[in-house]
């Protein structure tokens, strides 16, 4: 499903004309089946948020080649990456990144809309969704009226609506209490299994790596195989 | 998206920022109301004087001031009868009528009543061709009997009614209709310098009709129509030459009258028509037009900053929110034709509030302005004055529309740019 074959990036720090490169990713090379959750484990600055962001195609890697579904992600245009995201990527951000202006259901609703969906048609599949993630009471609350928790179910419900087969998870739990991380992840545990849903997980916490079926951990830019799953 | 879905999602972003929208779509208002108003101006006084023009003159008529043969100059009456015939078998051209004007002084009389009036010797059957019209009565049908001008009657005044009329007293002339009355007609030639007075001659004619009212209030109607025939008789019994001439064309439509012309001057002839006087005023008028909307359309340049700056301030806002929707699958194009629909509903509302300001500006305008200057000229000098200040044509109303919406969306342009560009990765970044 996704395949990431000697990714090498780095970055660049201090002024112009007296650049340093920094190694970011130094030749990492992963495999990630179908209904898989895999957790990449990593401290602040290792290189795990670029990961994701190259695999999301937010941004292109000096080297190697990332391939989602057969299609080499790198090879796309701007807006050919934006479909290619909308129909292969739901995304759970640590921070939710929910629209202020829209209640739960319309945040919920939005990626329907830029789909094109018809209004009828997206407004049934968004109310049967929230029913499944509990949120259902709230669909009229705007984001600054809900818990942290009941964001983060929001964050999830919009990754999911599209029925992509890929979730990239940031941080999920990064703002959330140890009773809320554990809710969220039990629901996605269960979506993994009822949907067979492939999930990538970024994290520090080692918590919420052991949700994952494997886990991987970032040093220095490079990659190396962890532990296999508990229970949460 | 689907468009509906587009024009909510703007209409949500303008709600939560209501006071700034509302001021750029203010801002908008102003400049393309300033616009529309100002032209409006200049459409409205080439109106006034179009129908000023139009009022004075039978808009179809041509008049035919003479010839040139190359060498030789025609004064209308020298221009030979078959050239006439020619006229009167062109297109277009309904009748040509030849009005002659004997060179006398004319006195109407009738019992002790009399004034000074005009004769006009014409055919009876080109006049009628022509658009000559009757109030009352019908048209001569014999050698003896003329039409009469409408305010023939009320100028008939006998001498104590003459004195008292320049007292400054009212008087009301000819009591009952003219119709199936006789009338004398005195004709006295005029005198050349060092000439003596010559002898008068005096004609009896029964009045059959009486003329129809002229289209001007000011205009006083007091001539005499009769047939043609009658000028070689009046010349020759006061020892007359051939008189004054005028040749009228008179075409079926007004649209036809600019060809009309074109073909008689391509013929030698001296022709003027209503056509001359509106090209050339057309054109001033036109030029005056495009200036206007020329420093009408800068108010709406300026008013221009103001939507950039609101654009510019909604993006910079709405970084993270552009993140995110770039982030689970917007396409470029997409948050670009937002952005710009954003800035054209400013433009198109404030483009419909300025149309319906403007035409109540035009209004009072219209109302206000003529009160003022009319007042200022004093009632004698603003007799039969009509004056349009301002007038909204559709044209304008669509240039003006066009530039408005076109400059809000070239001003939302750039803004709209910024927001395709922003990077998704410092978008997410940005704190809520």
């Amino acid at each position: 499903m996704i395949k990431i074959k000697d990714l090498q990036h780095h970055f660049k720090i201090g002024k112009k004309g007296n650049e340093r490169h920094v190694p970011v990713l130094k030749s990492v090379t992963l495999e990630i089946g179908k209904g898989e959750i895999v957790a990449i484990l990593g401290k602040s600055g290792s290189g795990k948020s670029t990961l994701l962001h190259i695999l999301a195609g937010f941004m292109s890697p000096e080297k190697g080649s990332v391939v989602v579904n057969g299609q080499e992600t790198a090879a796309l245009k701007e807006a050919e990456q934006a479909s290619f995201r909308l129909a292969n990527f739901g995304f759970i951000f640590q921070n939710f990144q929910l629209m202020p202006g829209l209640n739960a259901f319309e945040n919920v609703e939005l990626p329907l809309k830029i789909k094109g969906m018809a209004e009828t048609e997206r407004k049934m599949k968004v109310q049967k969704l929230l029913e499944k993630v509990g949120l259902d009471q709230v669909a009229g609350h705007y984001p600054n009226e809900l818990s942290g928790g009941q964001q983060q179910r929001v964050s999830i419900a919009r990754a999911l609506i599209t029925d992509a087969p890929i979730i990239l998870a940031d941080e999920p739990t990064g703002s959330l209490d140890s009773e809320t991380e554990k809710e969220i992840l039990l629901l996605i545990q269960s979506l993994n299994k009822k949907l067979g849903l492939t999930f990538v997980i970024i994290t520090h916490d080692e918590e919420v790596a052991a949700v994952a079926d494997r886990q991987y951990r970032l040093h220095d830019g490079e990659l190396v195989k962890g532990e296999q799953r508990h229970a949460v | 998206m689907q468009f509906k879905d587009q024009i909510d999602f703007i209409r949500q972003h303008m709600k939560r920022n209501k006071l700034r929208v509302a001021t750029t779509i203010l801002a908008a208002t102003m400049g393309c109301a300033f616009l529309i108003v100002l032209a409006s101006v200049g459409f409205g006084l080439h109106q006034t004087i179009t129908d000023d023009v139009l009022d004075n003159n039978m808009v179809t008529q041509i008049e035919v001031a003479g010839k040139t043969d190359g060498d030789t100059e025609l004064a209308p009456a020298d221009i030979p009868d078959a050239e006439l015939q020619q006229i009167k078998g062109m297109e277009h051209v309904i009748a040509v009528v030849e009005r002659n004007q004997p060179e006398a002084e004319a006195e109407i009389m009738i019992g002790n009543r009399s004034t000074y009036s005009q004769v006009v010797l014409s055919s009876m059957e080109e006049e009628q061709k022509a658009g000559f019209a009757l109030s009352e009565g019908k048209m001569p049908a014999k050698a003896g009997e003329v039409v009469v001008g409408y305010h023939m009657a009320e100028r008939l005044l006998t001498e104590a009614e003459m004195e008292k009329e320049a007292n400054g007293e009212e008087v009301e002339g000819f009591a009952g209709s003219l119709i199936g009355q006789t009338v004398e007609l005195e004709l006295t030639p005029f005198l050349n310098e060092g000439e003596e007075r010559t002898e008068s001659s005096t004609w009896e004619f029964v009045v059959t009709g009486i003329a129809k009212e002229p289209a001007k209030d000011w205009m006083t109607d007091v001539a005499i129509y009769a047939d043609s025939s009658w000028a070689p008789i009046f010349n020759e019994e006061l020892g007359l030459e051939k008189g004054f001439k005028n040749i009228l064309v008179y075409a079926d439509e007004l649209q036809n009258v600019g060809g009309i012309t074109d073909a008689l001057k391509e013929d030698g002839f001296y022709v003027y028509s209503v056509t001359e006087e509106l090209g050339t005023m057309n054109v001033f008028f036109t030029a005056l037009k495009a200036g206007l909307i020329f420093v009408g359309t800068i108010a709406v340049l300026i008013a221009s900053i103001g939507i950039f700056n609101t654009m510019t301030m909604a993006v910079t806002e709405r970084t993270r929110e552009i993140g995110v929707m770039k982030a689970i699958g917007a396409q470029p194009k997409l948050i670009r034709k937002l952005f710009l629909m954003e800035s054209a509903a400013i433009g198109l509302i404030g483009t419909a509030l300025a149309v319906v300001i403007s035409y109540g500006i035009s209004v009072l305008a219209n109302w206000l302005v003529p009160i003022i200057i009319l007042s200022s000229l004093g009632e004698e000098d603003a007799a039969g004055i009509s004056i349009v200040i301002s007038t909204i044509p559709w044209q304008l109303v669509v240039i003006a529309s066009a530039i408005s919406i076109g400059v809000a969306m070239v001003s939302g342009w750039r803004p709209a740019r910024k927001a395709t560009q922003i990077d998704i990765i410092q978008a997410l970044r940005q704190e809520m």
